[in-house]
């Protein structure tokens, strides 16, 4: 998994790539989010555009990553969520919790309202 | 059409998982599934491969997971084979975790497996292991008694 840093004003935008499956990857997820939430930029957005696919561990460390910035008063929404993730995430009831855009202008908007 | 078997063994490293994908595509061209049935079938492949690497052989890449792919007329049949311990399957399946928990990094594999393929089942291994057998009936298929 490889990973890129933009912002969009007040929010976070991480672009990933690759393949998020576990292993070494749920460290570097972790590390990035408690780095950012130092930062103070705690209004994420991650864009899974680049992402080719994904298993529940991939699914587990994206949780990990919302909770942990939902404990610190921030957030964690998903970006270009393909239709294999979007399966994951809906026979596991995750669409409930995640909130999901195919519009990054949206996504962004979407900690403004 | 005859079965066709398949059969890639590969260590134990997450590295591997991307072959499994592509041999997911591969081995299932050409037949009666639907694009959706396409993706659940890679997604649970690849969740029992996991599962097989993780927590069947602990990632030690001494230890290999074997994965065997089945293409008969009216379904897929894949076969993974790690070399650990096993579990009760039955048992976990009375117990099994809530997969919207987000206080669950873990724990989801078999729930999506379970939901996204026509069957699955565990078996332990008479030398030692366990085999997870999942099954994918195509869309003109599943018609026809079980054997």
């Amino acid at each position: 998994m490889k990973y890129r840093i933009r912002e969009a004003g007040k929010v976070t935008i991480i672009d990933l790539s690759g393949k998020l499956m576990g292993g070494y990857d749920a460290d570097v997820f972790r590390d990035l989010v408690h780095e950012l939430i130092e930062k103070g930029m705690k209004k994420i957005i991650v864009n899974l555009a680049g992402i080719k696919w994904i298993n529940s561990t991939g699914v587990g460390i994206l949780i990990t990553g919302y909770t942990t910035l939902r404990k610190n008063r921030g957030d964690l929404r998903l970006l270009n969520v393909s239709k294999k993730i979007e399966s994951m995430l809906y026979v596991t009831k995750l669409n409930l919790i995640f909130e999901c855009f195919d519009d990054e202008q949206e996504a962004v908007a979407s900690y403004t309202r | 059409m005859a079965e066709e078997t398949f059969v890639l063994e590969f260590p134990s490293s997450y590295k591997w998982l991307n072959m499994i994908d592509l041999m997911c595509t591969e081995i299932t061209a050409g037949m009666d599934f639907s694009k959706d049935a396409l993706n659940e079938i890679s997604i649970s492949v690849i969740e029992a491969c996991t599962n097989a690497l993780e927590h069947g052989n602990r990632c030690c890449p001494d230890c290999d997971v074997k994965a065997v792919f089945r293409r008969r007329p009216d379904r897929l049949v894949v076969e993974v084979t790690d070399c650990g311990e096993g579990f009760d399957f039955k048992d976990y399946l009375k117990h099994i975790p809530d997969p919207s928990d987000i206080h669950k990094k873990r724990g989801r594999g078999i729930f999506i497996m379970k939901a996204m393929m026509d069957s699955l089942d565990y078996v332990k291994v008479e030398k030692g292991g366990m085999k997870v057998i999942l099954e994918k009936m195509t869309d003109g298929g599943g018609e026809e008694d079980d054997d």
